[in-house]
């Protein structure tokens, strides 16, 4: 049985502990008292993987079977969840390729031959053909690739998109005329966070500019608290009552799946584990990393982080109707993340990884650095942020000025001449959204080369905003200053500094949460 | 008797009132000589008339005080109506003079110590005595007597060494054959330049830097070298004429031998000749430290305090004969109104080494004492370090620079063959630098070090005898006794601060300007739109908008259809070629990619271009540059046409096209089966095609050349930088970084983004 998580506070016998800190970590000694969230162990893994997934298809909830939704003649649309999930990346086989699988053997039995896979992307770039075979496997990129029909969502091809109706909030709900004109659309999720699945997965990841902008925007994302709780987003009400109008239009099969924390393995094993507990050999391989890391060039060490594939184990499966299926998900995801944590900290301290469900297979640049601490970080959380209302956040990433101008070309820009006008979300969302969004140049690059939508780094933004709104100080430890400084924020060279900076208003001994991730997980702050 | 009530009523006729001592002069003839009229010769200078221009220098400070309230002059043009009359005029061609005239007084003269051999003798010989026949020729047949003083300096001693007598110097050189000589040579020399050989030397050594930018950049600057050989022959040619005869330059020759003719007129008028040494600024009058422009030792003292002179090759104890202006202008009062007997000219030596010698050792501890004590504040460095001169003697002195100037040649040839860079471009300039402060010693040395050097000692008796002769409170007025200087007191008080004070002041308005420039250096100003013309931003490609170059590129497009081994051979000939690509690439660039572009035959077009849409374009994106494409997409939206003119193939710039509203690129010649020939159906748009298609395209499409851009990041894209009326330079090699800095024009670094690698080849590895 694993461990749940716990909530460890610093005393004199706690050894230097684990800071993620982009491409490397950090040894960090803690001042007493600090209190430390770890995440609960990973949970056992199901232990025949094809035998759950045949369960589950056979055995929905509030749905019938699978084979019973299938008939020859058919229009059968499969859509799954984008390279920005699972994070790290699956070691293969990848859970999807196996739900897919075994969707497509159903439908085949059934007599079905119009079949067409979407990766559901929304405003995320196109997946490159060689993403999208280490997703749904050799035997299905083959068969289904070379003809067309598996290929990626383009929101910016109004041919191809369907507007469903509007909500009662008078919210467009438009999304893939594939989809909206199939007679079954299989959703395959892996819900690795809270924040994943349930009605997002269609209305958001097969949904066009449109539509999305009802929810991702400055006002709505400042009142979703957390999106880790869907219960208490505002942008989750939206999507769920998007779900509703379109699943009066489409018939869904939802089919969601959980995954443990099992994150690293092999020579980076000993970042999952209790750092007082480490054996001789995960000391030896700490040691082995941290001076490797240091010495590796700029692109080694990129590209060792970015070989990173996680051996995550299948905690569960469930398929059938959007809601019920979700609350079961939920309730996994919680077991596996949920930390309770009794009560606000002064100041809340928060380690980026280097990657965020943006920069798989690219670099993280310095929007999505802060999106990584102070959107999804900071928002891991029920009830409560770990910190007080204007209390602090302390972030570490080197945060360089470095970009992708292959994926995240409007992000450059936004950088340049966005952030340099105004960090405010709502100022920035009225007056450049509109111009970014509509800019043919990104659509172009959007729709033809792997570049994210125009409008993405508006998102990014917006995401931050309950962040910037909620907390008082953010220093950043160990940042490019010109980068941080241009984004609002400060830079500090050590923690000691930042909590120097801080103390003007969380006083000199404030209390202090750090947040040991990942492995993910969220606090349940009471 | 007072020099005034002896002038009184005199017609004086001053030459280069406009100089130096011409104006001092005249300022001492208003103020002390009020009998006085001055006939002044000016020469009309672009648009200003000779009138206009007395009325420019009076309206200088120091003839304020002459006019206005509380003096007998209304206005400067009263003044000018009751003292003066102005007669248009040069001394190449003197115009008639007044019939009246009393007194001349010929200041005029090419002061600068290396002039071309014919402006030393027009000016120094031919023009004086033109001006001597003209003279002549006022007094219309009568034997008026017109006293005529003239001008010159006592380095008209030429190379001779101990006590300078006050008297004709003695020597042999015939001023008739050698003016026409020295005349001869500028049509001799000019024909020398136009030779076959001399101009095949010309142009190679242009081509060397140029021909990568085209045939007329090259041949704009073959003929700038031409000139300027011519010029600096016409000069080489007088120093090595005079110094053969025994003076240091021309300037000291021409002046000697302007003597001789002067001498010859001593039969006709009453002459004398007044030899000042180095003038330099005023004690007292008009005011303590009075100097206009830059005379000898200026521009080395404002150098020495920059902490640029790092040694002079001077003899410690050789004496400097300084003179102060005041001195000199009151001496030719004095002398103005002596009375010197036909046939025997007298001779006046105004220098300070006789009674009153400064040291150039002494002088060095001056400078040296006032920078010390005032040093000049550049930026924000704190003062600068003084030099200590150890005075090595010429030779050492001479090795010393030597070895500078072929440190530089070499760093030089060294910085324009690296990989171009930021670190680069910050050597190249540094290296600028001090190239510039190499060729500023190596100017001052040689014009210098002869007069540094000297062992002359000029006898000034007969200069002592005029200041004694001076009556009342005229020794006040007309002070020319040189031993009542303090040259302590007058290089750090008057001297110094007073040619220091325009750099000090220049210096606080470039510290101004360097600062604004440090904020906006690489910083693009916003492109507006503009309604009246419409206006095109030109852009290159590689090395510009990407990081890329054609061998790349072509690598990048062939590799990929091809198998391992053919590959491995593929590359590896790519490799063997290099070398001798490299230098096809310095010399010509068309021919360049003409070599690459022929390794294309045989390939099927259409499936390059299906590589680039598939493969490359992934690549080009990742690799362009953000502020780049920023950059473009500025333009479009201010309703400028953007347009890619590159010497890359067509199919590599696919992934550009929504860019762009004009694309030009090499384009392959296919042949019936759709394949590659290997040739271009056109030739490839470089260097100067560039420039003409833009011009082109200007007239065609009513294009405002003068508000348009262009972007480039190398020297062979020079005239396409050129046509318009914004350039930028981007991420320049060292020959465009030295253009763009001489034109003013800006310079950006575009970077392309960290996150691409070069070693990548796109369908190989990555």
């Amino acid at each position: 049985m694993s461990r749940p998580g716990f909530v460890l506070e610093v005393d004199d016998r706690t050894p230097p502990l684990i800071v993620h800190n982009g491409e490397g970590f950090l040894l960090e000694r803690f001042p007493l008292g600090t209190r430390v969230v770890y995440p609960p162990e990973a949970l056992p893994a199901v232990r025949d993987v094809e035998e759950a997934i045949q369960n589950a298809l056979l055995n929905p909830i509030e749905s019938e079977p699978l084979p019973e939704l299938l008939h020859a003649g058919m229009r059968l649309t499969i859509a799954f969840d984008d390279i920005s999930l699972p994070l790290p990346p699956m070691k293969k086989p990848d859970i999807r390729q196996r739900v897919i699988e075994a969707v497509l053997e159903l439908a085949a039995q059934a007599g079905v031959d119009d079949v067409e896979i979407i990766s559901a992307n929304a405003l995320h770039r196109r997946l490159t053909p060689n993403e999208l075979r280490d997703i749904v496997g050799e035997r299905v990129f083959r068969s289904f690739f070379p003809e067309g029909k598996l290929y990626n969502f383009d929101a910016e091809d109004s041919d191809n998109l369907t507007h469903l109706g509007v909500t009662k909030h008078g919210e467009d709900v438009e999304i893939s005329k594939r989809a909206a004109e199939s007679d079954l659309l299989v959703y395959v999720n892996v819900n690795l966070v809270a924040m994943d699945g349930g009605h997002k997965s269609t209305s958001i990841g097969l949904a066009s500019y449109k539509s999305l902008k009802h929810h991702h925007n400055s006002h709505t994302m400042i009142h979703s608290r957390s999106f880790m709780d869907h219960k208490a987003s505002k942008m989750h009400h939206s999507a769920w009552r998007m779900g509703e109008v379109l699943t009066e239009h489409v018939k869904v099969f939802q089919i969601e799946t959980t995954l443990n924390n099992d994150l690293f393995s092999g020579g980076l094993g000993f970042l999952q584990k209790r750092e007082w507990e480490w054996s001789l050999k995960d000391q030896a391989s700490m040691l082995a990393a941290k001076r490797g890391l240091a010495a590796a060039p700029n692109k080694l060490r990129h590209k060792i982080y970015t070989d990173v594939r996680s051996p995550y184990g299948l905690t569960g499966i469930n398929a059938g109707k959007i809601e019920p299926v979700h609350e079961k998900t939920i309730e996994m995801v919680h077991r596996q993340h949920m930390v309770e944590v009794q009560g606000q900290a002064d100041v809340g301290v928060i380690g980026v990884p280097y990657l965020s469900p943006y920069n798989v297979n690219s670099v993280m640049n310095p929007i999505l650095a802060a999106v990584m601490g102070m959107g999804y970080h900071f928002n891991a959380y029920r009830g409560n942020p770990i910190v007080r209302k204007d209390g602090a956040l302390i972030l570490y990433h080197p945060v360089p000025y470095e970009f992708s101008q292959l994926h995240h070309p409007s992000y450059v820009d936004f950088f340049e001449e966005v952030l340099s006008e105004s960090t405010d979300p709502a100022t920035i969302e009225a007056k450049f959204e509109k111009q970014y969004a509509e800019d043919p140049w990104y659509i172009h690059l959007y729709r033809t080369s792997y570049a994210y939508h125009g409008v993405h780094p508006f998102y990014m933004w917006y995401w931050i905003s309950h962040a910037l709104d909620h907390c008082g100080d953010i220093v950043w430890v160990g940042a490019n200053r010109k980068t941080v400084e241009r984004m609002g924020f400060r830079s500090a060279s050590t923690l000691q500094d930042a909590l120097e900076m801080v103390s003007h208003s969380v006083g000199r001994s404030p209390s202090i949460t750090y947040l040991h991730n990942p492995p993910h997980l969220i606090a349940d702050v009471r | 008797m007072s020099l005034a009530d002896k002038l009184q009523d005199k017609k004086v006729l001053v030459t280069g009132i406009t100089g130096f001592v011409g104006e001092a002069l005249l300022h001492r003839m208003i103020g002390d000589l009020p009998g006085t009229t001055v006939v002044a010769i000016i020469r009309p200078k672009g648009s200003m008339t000779g009138a206009h221009r007395m009325a420019q220098l009076l309206k200088k400070d120091i003839f304020k005080p002459f006019y206005g309230e509380g003096t007998p002059y209304a206005d400067a043009e009263a003044l000018t109506a009751a003292r003066i009359e102005v007669v248009e005029g040069d001394l190449s061609d003197v115009p008639p003079l007044p019939t009246d005239l009393d007194i001349v007084v010929h200041c005029a003269g090419d002061v600068s110590f290396d002039p071309p051999i014919h402006e030393a003798f027009t000016t120094n010989v031919l023009g004086t005595k033109s001006l001597l026949e003209r003279i002549n020729e006022s007094r219309q047949g009568t034997d008026r007597s017109i006293h005529y003083v003239h001008i010159s300096t006592a380095y008209t001693a030429g190379r001779r060494r101990g006590a300078i007598p006050e008297a004709s110097v003695d020597h042999t050189a015939d001023w008739r054959v050698e003016a026409e000589a020295g005349m001869a040579m500028k049509s001799r020399i000019e024909e020398q330049s136009r030779s076959a050989p001399m101009l095949a030397k010309f142009r190679k050594e242009a081509e060397k830097l140029h021909r990568r930018a085209g045939h007329l950049t090259a041949a704009v600057d073959t003929e700038r070298r031409r000139t300027e050989w011519v010029a600096k022959r016409l000069v080489e040619t007088g120093t090595e004429r005079a110094r053969s005869l025994g003076w240091t330059d021309c300037y000291t020759f021409t002046k000697a031998l302007g003597e001789r003719v002067v001498e010859e007129f001593a039969s006709i008028f009453p002459t004398s000749i007044v030899r000042p040494a180095i003038i330099e600024s005023a004690v007292q009058s008009p005011h303590p430290g009075w100097i206009e422009g830059f005379k000898m030792a200026e521009p080395l003292i404002l150098a020495y305090g920059r902490g640029e002179l790092p040694e002079f090759p001077a003899s410690p104890d050789s004496v400097l004969e300084i003179i102060p202006v005041d001195h000199v202008v009151g001496a030719i009062c004095a002398v103005m109104a002596t009375e010197p007997e036909l046939n025997k000219p007298e001779y006046y030596q105004i220098g300070s080494g006789a009674r009153n010698p400064l040291t150039f050792e002494q002088m060095y501890a001056g400078i040296r004492a006032y920078f010390s004590d005032h040093p000049f504040d550049l930026g924000e460095r704190g003062a600068v370090r003084l030099p200590v001169w150890k005075f090595p003697g010429g030779d050492s002195v001479e090795a010393m620079l030597r070895y500078g100037e072929r440190a530089h040649k070499l760093a030089d040839a060294v910085i324009t063959r690296v990989p171009r860079g930021e670190r680069t471009r910050k050597y190249a300039r540094e290296l600028d630098v001090q190239k510039r402060r190499i060729d500023f010693l190596r100017r001052y040395m040689d014009l210098y070090a002869e007069y540094a050097q000297a062992e002359m000692n000029f006898v000034d008796d007969n200069v002592l005898a005029l200041h004694n002769s001076l009556e009342g409170d005229d020794r006040e007025k007309f002070a020319c006794d040189i031993t009542v200087v303090d040259w302590q007191h007058y290089l750090q008080k008057v001297h110094c601060p007073s040619v220091t004070e325009s750099m000090r002041r220049l210096d606080v308005v470039r510290k101004k300007r360097n600062k604004g420039l440090a904020e906006t250096a690489g910083v693009l100003k916003k492109v507006e739109p503009n309604a009246d013309a419409q206006i095109i931003a030109a852009f290159d490609m590689d090395g510009t908008l990407l990081s890329s170059n054609v061998i790349e590129t072509y690598l990048w497009m062939r590799l990929p259809e091809l198998d391992g081994p053919q590959r491995v051979a593929e590359f590896g000939q790519m490799l063997r070629r290099l070398p001798k690509l490299i230098s096809a690439e310095r010399k010509d660039r068309g021919a360049f990619l003409r070599a690459i572009y022929r390794r294309y035959a045989g390939a099927d077009l259409e499936e390059l271009n299906r590589i680039v849409d598939e493969v490359l374009s992934e690549h080009v994106l990742e690799r362009l540059s953000g502020a780049a494409v920023r950059r473009i997409r500025e333009h479009r939206a201010a309703g400028h046409k953007t347009i890619l003119i590159t010497g890359a193939v067509r199919p590599l710039t696919r992934p550009l096209e929504p860019l762009f509203d004009e694309i030009v690129a090499a384009e392959l010649a296919v042949d019936d089966r759709g394949r590659c020939t290997g040739y271009l159906s056109g030739p490839p748009l470089v260097g100067e095609s560039r420039a003409a298609w833009i011009k082109h395209r200007a007239r065609k499409g009513d294009i405002d050349l003068s508000k348009s851009f262009a972007y480039a990041d190398s020297h062979s894209d020079l005239p396409m930088l050129s046509v318009v009326g914004n350039p930028v330079a981007v991420s320049p090699d060292v020959s465009l970084f030295r253009a763009a800095r001489a034109g003013r024009w800006q310079i950006v670094d575009w970077k392309t983004p960290s996150t691409s690698s070069r070693l990548e080849l796109p369908g190989v590895n990555a």
